[in-house]
């Protein structure tokens, strides 16, 4: 077990103390809020186009089916907050810095791949870039977290002694 | 669309923006006032929703159809999803939630009256 040795608290005491950081608390609120909004948005998207014309462009239509799907990943994780949830998020947050980056380069590069639109083509322009910034954001914001939370143990383990 | 309905739901969403902008600088929390704008907005969306599922059919073609007829009903969620986040939330970031609800809300009702300016 990685904990100190004091309080065994599994569930935060949200009065008590100084709040221990977590990626679904304070800024993360927000980060949650816009998270889950494209991830209704992309959902909603690929839903559209893929029931509707999906012969027209099944490759962006696939991405914005993925793009929804990595969305909510995210969006479950910062706001569960617990370890494995994070390291989800993590996860979830690099592919999509790597999707829309990647996706993006190519919509501009071969725009015959891409009649039409994804929430990363032309690297989120369509949705004004937050696809490209929201990674970024949430990448520091747990990597704020995690160092916040180390620290707070640390202060705890000290204290015990 | 209708026009009227589209201007009062941006202005209450504007008053509710301004609402949230003020009590955030004041560290204030969710209140009544902000509490009773946002019903009425969310009122005014499910008029909006009434009116807009009534003359879907002006919209000939079928995807641009569903797409309006989605975000009818998406636009509906922000504000009670804002609300419920910015309760939980006893910092400051409560008010930027219920700031950016405010301003998701102006951003779908304009894409809606978009849509259906060049569609009907």
């Amino acid at each position: 077990m990685p904990e100190p040795s004091p309080p065994p608290s599994p569930s935060p005491s949200p009065e008590a103390v100084p709040e221990r950081p977590h990626t679904g608390h304070g800024f993360g609120r927000l980060l949650v809020a816009v998270y889950g909004l494209l991830a209704l948005a992309a959902t909603g998207r690929s839903i559209l186009q893929i029931v509707e014309y999906f012969d027209r462009a099944p490759v962006p239509f696939l991405l914005s089916a993925l793009a929804a799907v990595i969305y909510l990943v995210a969006t479950i994780g910062l706001a569960r907050g617990d370890r494995a949830s994070v390291r989800l998020a993590t996860i979830a947050l690099t592919v999509e810095l790597v999707g829309v980056l990647t996706v993006g380069a190519w919509s501009l590069a071969d725009k015959a791949a891409f009649p039409e639109k994804t929430v990363w083509s032309h690297f989120g322009q369509g949705y004004g870039y937050v696809p490209l910034v929201l990674p970024l954001v949430g990448l520091w914001w747990i990597r704020r977290t995690a160092r916040a939370g180390a620290a707070a143990d640390a202060d705890v383990a000290r204290s015990a002694h | 669309m209708l026009q009227p309905l589209t201007v009062v739901l941006l202005v209450a969403s504007g008053v509710l923006g301004v609402l949230a902008a003020h009590h955030l600088l004041r560290g204030r929390l969710v209140d009544d006032p902000l509490i009773i704008v946002g019903a009425v907005i969310e009122l005014a969306l499910l008029v909006q929703l009434v009116v807009g599922l009534t003359k879907a059919s002006a919209i000939a073609d079928g995807a641009e159809r569903a797409t309006f007829i989605a975000y009818l009903f998406t636009v509906l969620l922000v504000i009670p999803a804002s609300v419920v986040i910015a309760v939980k939330e006893k910092t400051q970031w409560a008010m930027a939630v219920v700031l950016g609800g405010a301003l998701v809300v102006a951003i779908l009702v304009a894409r809606l009256q978009q849509v259906w300016s060049l569609n009907a």
